[in-house]
């Protein structure tokens, strides 16, 4: 079997992005715009400069048509004159040439900094963007689509970019282009100006009602390819549970359900989107026709020139045009502005809040931590947490156990200040944690989440993420800590081993010892340990373990229900039941009390402890 | 071109579209013609009847032309369109019949991709191909040879430029198209540096990291700014030159032009008409280059479709339908297994067990140590390398698929739901479930009582991949699905991870007393939830290491032991 090839150019654009499949309508365009315009305007220079290089653009397209006329009635040979005028021809051709030479330097002019000026702009965009995102609340990223946050980053991003170095451009040009031309037209021939503008509204009104029949048939056409892709996806991810229930053939005849359908439909979209091309051809030709009709008859009159009529073809030409990019430019403007509001909607939500009022000595933290009176809920209504009391003294190691959503991680959440509380009171050495600057407050805290988070980095940039300045003797030493050196170290590359998006390339025991290689290196006074190994199988935990249990020497910790070991010599262990503290105690007070703690524990062991 | 059989059927539509692209073409190629006629006759002569009269004719020739564009498009869409829904179709009935070393080794992923953009690339060469590329071709050719007969000395003027033209072209798309990758893979740094900090942002923050991360971003970010810059600056240059080639060029006509009209052997308006073609022709080369561009692309997913195309399954369907008496019995004889295509020892080596009818067996063995490879043997997901895997005592490659697959019911480690309702996803075990069986098997699986408290209960609707449920939701749901199926054997392989052992002690004992007849496999980590199993098997290395109750285990295999020593003793089994 060959290599894979490399995926097709259409590849990158999966996900998120293909779901949005027809132009969009922004909610608040005016405000966007305006924000938006803002952003364009912070390169207010580039923008002047390409506007005026458009305007000299526009100028000079419209001059071409004339200047050609000129040359065109040199070449004439008329009654008046018999031979071609070739002193008139060399100097019109002359001129002619530099026009075209400019028109071209300015269009090349016009490319590069409508480029910069979209390139500026969305780099802007996106720094604002990601400057927001870092400082969001944990509560915003959990509540939204991952998938829908990266897509601004990109695809909506992505739009605005187009429509900056395209869109603009296209609309500036074509405006001026419209007025420079009917101005022009009506000097050479006010009559010839009305048929070629009677032309003009029909192209307008002919285009503008196909397309609100084509559009139908296109709309149709993106939904059913929209369902049927989403098909393909379902079925190929789930295509074990599909073998396991031979439903390959129901999914077949569904498959071939949609496809006919498709087709079908993307048949008749097309067929009216063909109409659309002959349509408009023959009405500029029709155009043309009326024009050389009217044309000739006012030059057999003597009223123009043939050079005018040449010239008017070209001006007609010209007209239709930008009244068509115009109309394209629209629906991609309406785009961008959507997607900008998509973006600003991030940009503009409410960062973690941090409003201390007390100063923090986080190099003397003790690890005090007390919860008192807490109340809280993710959702209105729906409390997590019930006038939750906790003591945690300075070097305890606490064990907080309960069934899941019973509001152990929320305990994290609150302390971390991940989440804000309702009502009630946290405090750390006596300091509520809402008083002390959010960062030191992180800083005297280190965390090992179950899912472990790693960069696409090295193995010693992952856990310096620990501590920013730490040498590399400190990393060793804090990879040793962890019993993270032996593997490490029998990786080719050692400590500068690159890890692949998410540290996939491995295991999930390793990975939970680099995370605590960071929490180690990080060297805080409060620790907290939520579910760090539970995804681990035993033997590779032993590991673990023994790194864990070292690195909650002297420290304050909160471990969230953790294999028994480590709960039963904890100090203490706290039992979450309903948003409260149903109990707490050592493991033997507990066992000895026979209330919940000893249920839990039954329920779990009574089958291996007979 | 491979895939050129799917247009096979298509082929009247397919030669009629360039057929009908012909008469389109000619109608715009005698449009000039016709206009230098009425400048020089009409106008110039003073003759109102040959502008009419002309005029006439050009508009009878538009409206032929133009009913031939829109037949060229009807005929191209009916054969594009069909022949991708043809493709499409074949390719997706393919890949439904794929064995799964063959979609591991294509990954989901590309397989989608091959399935959607990939066919609508093919789909919309194809409709290129029929109607662009004969167009451009016929209008580059067409104005050409129509520029001649206006006047020969006008091909010194296309010998010159047109070569100039495509050089140039060639040249700055060759520049340009590295540059493309280099975007695409600074695009990618962007992205995973957002995706990391959406994805870890509690350690992000609980490291008071974020000035970090921005700098990080701010780099990723100047840098794709950077490479996008060299790829605009590059094609900005290309359409100036371009143009300047093509005025160049009409200069030089109206140049010629005058000579020759000087000379009396050319008409003002035949000059006119010559600029006309002339842009036509160079606008042509342009064209065809977009189209070269596309073409590439198209040929390599075409190649990629080939690939599913060509793949043959694997495994192949037995003939037996074997209606037996002897029903949920399955024996491994000696079975080893590796992965295709990989080295190094095999996942399960000389493995030999029985399970009896209406047995409880549980596998139990460390991570890694062949547990879900072995159960899929069973359905035969994959074929054993050596050894024979027997259900109801017939080797499971005689049977026809099917009929396996019915007999077996395997629940998965990662619960695949579908988009639809709660009931519709059930019904994949057996469509012809009524209300009542469905909400039994979904008691049975512990399933009922949260999908009663659902706003629509049965018809809730599920959305992608069972996003709005939990994984306990989603594993209870997997396994009412398999429990409607009513297989003879059913594997739950890790599938009650999710479940607290009071919910998972519950949905056992359910299972014991509705489906007593049934062979139940059960791969878990925890002994606390298997211990209560007829026997348990225990895997080392892809080795059977015992096969007994948890009794006689704990004193005749050291494997075992130390496996309930290191849940039970040392770290006390798990909360």
């Amino acid at each position: 079997m060959p290599p894979m090839p490399p995926m097709g150019p259409g590849s990158r654009k999966g996900g998120p992005q293909g779901a949005r499949l027809t132009m969009e309508k922004p909610k608040n365009a005016g405000a966007t715009l305006k924000k938006l315009i803002k952003y364009i305007g912070k390169n207010k220079y580039l923008f002047f400069a390409l506007i005026a290089i458009m305007l000299i653009i526009t100028l000079l397209n419209l001059a071409a048509p004339m200047i050609q006329q000129i040359a065109i009635d040199c070449i004439t040979i008329t009654k008046k004159r018999i031979s071609v005028d070739f002193s008139g021809l060399g100097k019109t051709l002359v001129l002619l040439g530099i026009v075209y030479l400019f028109s071209s330097l300015f269009t090349f002019l016009q490319g590069i900094c409508s480029a910069r000026l979209s390139q500026y702009t969305v780099k802007t965009m996106r720094r604002d963007l990601f400057k927001n995102l870092v400082r969001l609340p944990i509560k915003y990223l959990d509540t939204h689509n991952h998938g829908d946050i990266m897509s601004r980053m990109t695809n909506d991003v992505e739009n605005i970019s187009t429509t900056v170095s395209q869109s603009i451009g296209s609309l500036i040009s074509g405006i001026l282009t419209i007025v420079g031309t009917i101005v022009i037209m009506l000097i050479y021939s006010p009559i010839l100006t009305l048929i070629s503008l009677s032309t003009i509204f029909l192209t307008i009104f002919v285009s503008a009602f196909l397309t609100k029949f084509m559009k139908k048939y296109f709309v149709q056409q993106q939904i059913l390819l929209g369902q049927l892709n989403g098909h393909v996806e379902e079925m190929v991810t789930g295509y074990k549970t599909v073998v396991s229930y031979s439903k390959e053939k129901d999914a077949c005849d569904d498959f071939e359900k949609m496809s006919n359908e498709l087709k079908k439909c993307a048949v008749k979209a097309q067929i009216y989107g063909g109409v659309m091309g002959p349509c408009m051809n023959l009405i500029s030709n029709f155009g043309f026709i009326l024009i050389a009709a009217f044309g000739g008859w006012l030059a057999i009159k003597g009223h123009i020139t043939i050079g005018t009529i040449q010239a008017f073809i070209l001006y007609s030409k010209q007209f239709s045009r930008p009244i068509n990019e115009i109309a394209n430019q629209y629906a991609n403007i309406q785009t961008a502005i959507a997607g900008a509001e998509r973006i600003f909607d991030v940009m503009d939500a409410d960062k973690e809040k941090d409003e201390p009022k007390a100063v923090f000595d986080t190099e003397n933290v003790k690890g005090n931590i007390i919860f008192k009176d807490i109340n809280f809920s993710y959702v209105p209504e729906k409390p997590v947490l019930n006038d939750l009391d906790l003591e945690v003294k300075a070097g305890q190691k606490i064990a907080i156990v309960g069934a899941t959503g019973s509001g152990k991680t929320t305990i994290v959440n609150l302390l971390t200040r991940f989440y804000p509380i309702d009502s009630g009171e946290i405090t750390i050495d006596g300091q509520s944690i809402y008083d002390i600057p959010k960062d030191d407050l992180r800083r005297s805290i280190a965390i090992v989440l179950q899912d472990t988070v790693l960069f696409s980095a090295s193995i010693a940039d992952n856990i310096r993420y620990g501590k920013a300045d730490a040498t590399l003797d400190d990393i060793n030493k804090a990879a040793a800590f962890a019993n993270a050196d032996e593997f490490i170290e029998r990786l080719p590359e050692g400590y500068d081993t690159l890890l692949t998006e998410g540290g996939s390339n491995l295991s999930q025991g390793q990975r939970q010892l680099l995370s605590i290689a960071r929490a180690v290196l990080a060297d805080p006074k409060i620790l907290i340990l939520d579910e760090a190994t539970s995804s681990v199988d035993t033997r590779t935990e032993m590991n673990i373990q023994s790194a864990m249990v070292a690195l909650m020497k002297n420290r304050t910790s909160l471990i969230i229900a953790h294999r028994l070991s480590t709960i039963r010599d904890a100090d203490k262990i706290v039992v979450i039941d309903a948003g409260k503290v149903a109990e707490e105690g050592s493991h033997e007070e507990l066992i000895n009390k026979k209330g919940c703690y000893y249920d839990l524990y039954q329920t779990q062991f009574s089958g291996v402890k007979t | 071109m491979k895939l050129g059989k799917y247009l096979k059927p298509y082929k009247l539509f397919a030669i009629l579209t360039p057929l009908a692209m012909i008469g389109e073409v000619a109608g715009d190629l005698l449009q000039p013609k016709l206009m230098s006629q009425i400048v020089d006759d009409g106008v110039l002569g003073k003759n109102m009847s040959v502008i009419i009269g002309s005029g006439a004719l050009m508009i009878l020739f538009l409206i032929i032309g133009g009913g031939c564009g829109i037949a060229a498009s009807a005929f191209g869409g009916i054969a594009s369109q069909s022949f991708a829904r043809d493709l499409r179709i074949d390719t997706f009935k393919k890949v439904m019949g794929l064995s799964f070393q063959q979609t591991d080794k294509f990954t989901t992923g590309s397989l989608v991709t091959r399935l959607t953009t990939d066919i609508t690339a093919v789909q919309q060469m194809v409709d290129f191909l029929l109607r662009g590329v004969v167009r451009d071709i016929l209008l580059f050719f067409g104005g050409i040879i129509m520029m001649l007969t206006l006047n020969v000395k006008f091909g010194l003027i296309l010998v010159i430029s047109l070569p100039i033209e495509i050089v140039i072209m060639i040249m700055i798309l060759k520049k340009a198209n590295p540059y493309y990758s280099v975007v695409a893979q600074k695009l990618d740094n962007v992205n995973c540096v957002v995706q990391e900090n959406v994805t870890g942002a509690r350690v992000v923050k609980a490291y008071v990291r974020e000035s970090y991360e921005q700098n990080r971003f701010d780099n990723a970010n100047e840098e794709l700014m950077r490479s996008n810059l060299k790829v605009a600056t590059l094609t900005a240059i290309l359409s100036p030159i371009l143009m300047i080639i093509l005025n160049l060029s009409v200069i030089a006509v109206i140049m010629i032009g005058g000579l020759e009209v000087d000379a009396a052997r050319m008409h003002v308006g035949e000059v006119m008409a010559a600029i006309t073609y002339l842009t036509q022709v160079l606008h042509g080369v342009m064209m065809l280059s977009m189209m070269f561009q596309t073409a590439a692309r198209a040929a390599a997913s075409a190649k990629r479709i080939n690939e599913v195309l060509e793949t043959e399954p694997v495994i192949t369907s037995g003939s037996e339908t074997g209606l037996y008496t002897k029903r949920g019995t399955v024996s491994f004889k000696n079975v080893s297994f590796s992965y295709p295509d990989t080295k190094g020892r095999p996942v399960i080596e000389n493995f030999t067990l029985d399970i009896k009818q209406g047995e409880s067996i549980a596998i139990l063995g460390a991570t890694g140590s062949g547990k879900s490879s072995l159960v899929h043997l069973i359905p035969r997901f994959y074929d054993a390398t050596e050894g024979t895997v027997l259900v109801d005592g017939t080797d499971v490659r005689e049977f026809s698929l099917d009929e396996l697959r019915r007999k077996v019911g395997i629940v998965l480690q990662k619960s695949e739901l579908f988009s639809g309702t709660v009931k519709d996803n059930l019904l994949w075990g057996d469509k012809n479930a009524t209300d009542v069986d469905i909400q039994k098997a979904a008691s049975i699986a512990q399933a009922d009582e949260f999908v009663s408290k659902m706003p629509d209960t049965y018809n809730s609707k599920i959305a992608e991949k069972g996003a709005s449920l939990s994984g306990g939701q989603k594993q209870r749901l997997s396994i009412s699905r398999a429990v409607l199926k009513k297989p003879e054997i059913l594997i739950l392989d890790d599938s009650t991870s999710a479940l607290d052992l009071a919910t998972e002690a519950k949905l056992r004992a359910g299972l014991a007393e509705e489906m007593s007849q049934t062979t139940l496999i059960i791969i878990a980590q925890r002994i606390a939830s298997i211990k209560s199993c007829d026997r348990i098997a225990v895997l080392d290395h892809g080795r059977l290491c015992g096969c007994d109750t948890h009794e006689n285990l704990l004193k005749t295999c050291s494997v075992y032991k130390d496996i309930y020593d290191s849940q039970v003793k040392t770290t006390g089994g798990e909360i």
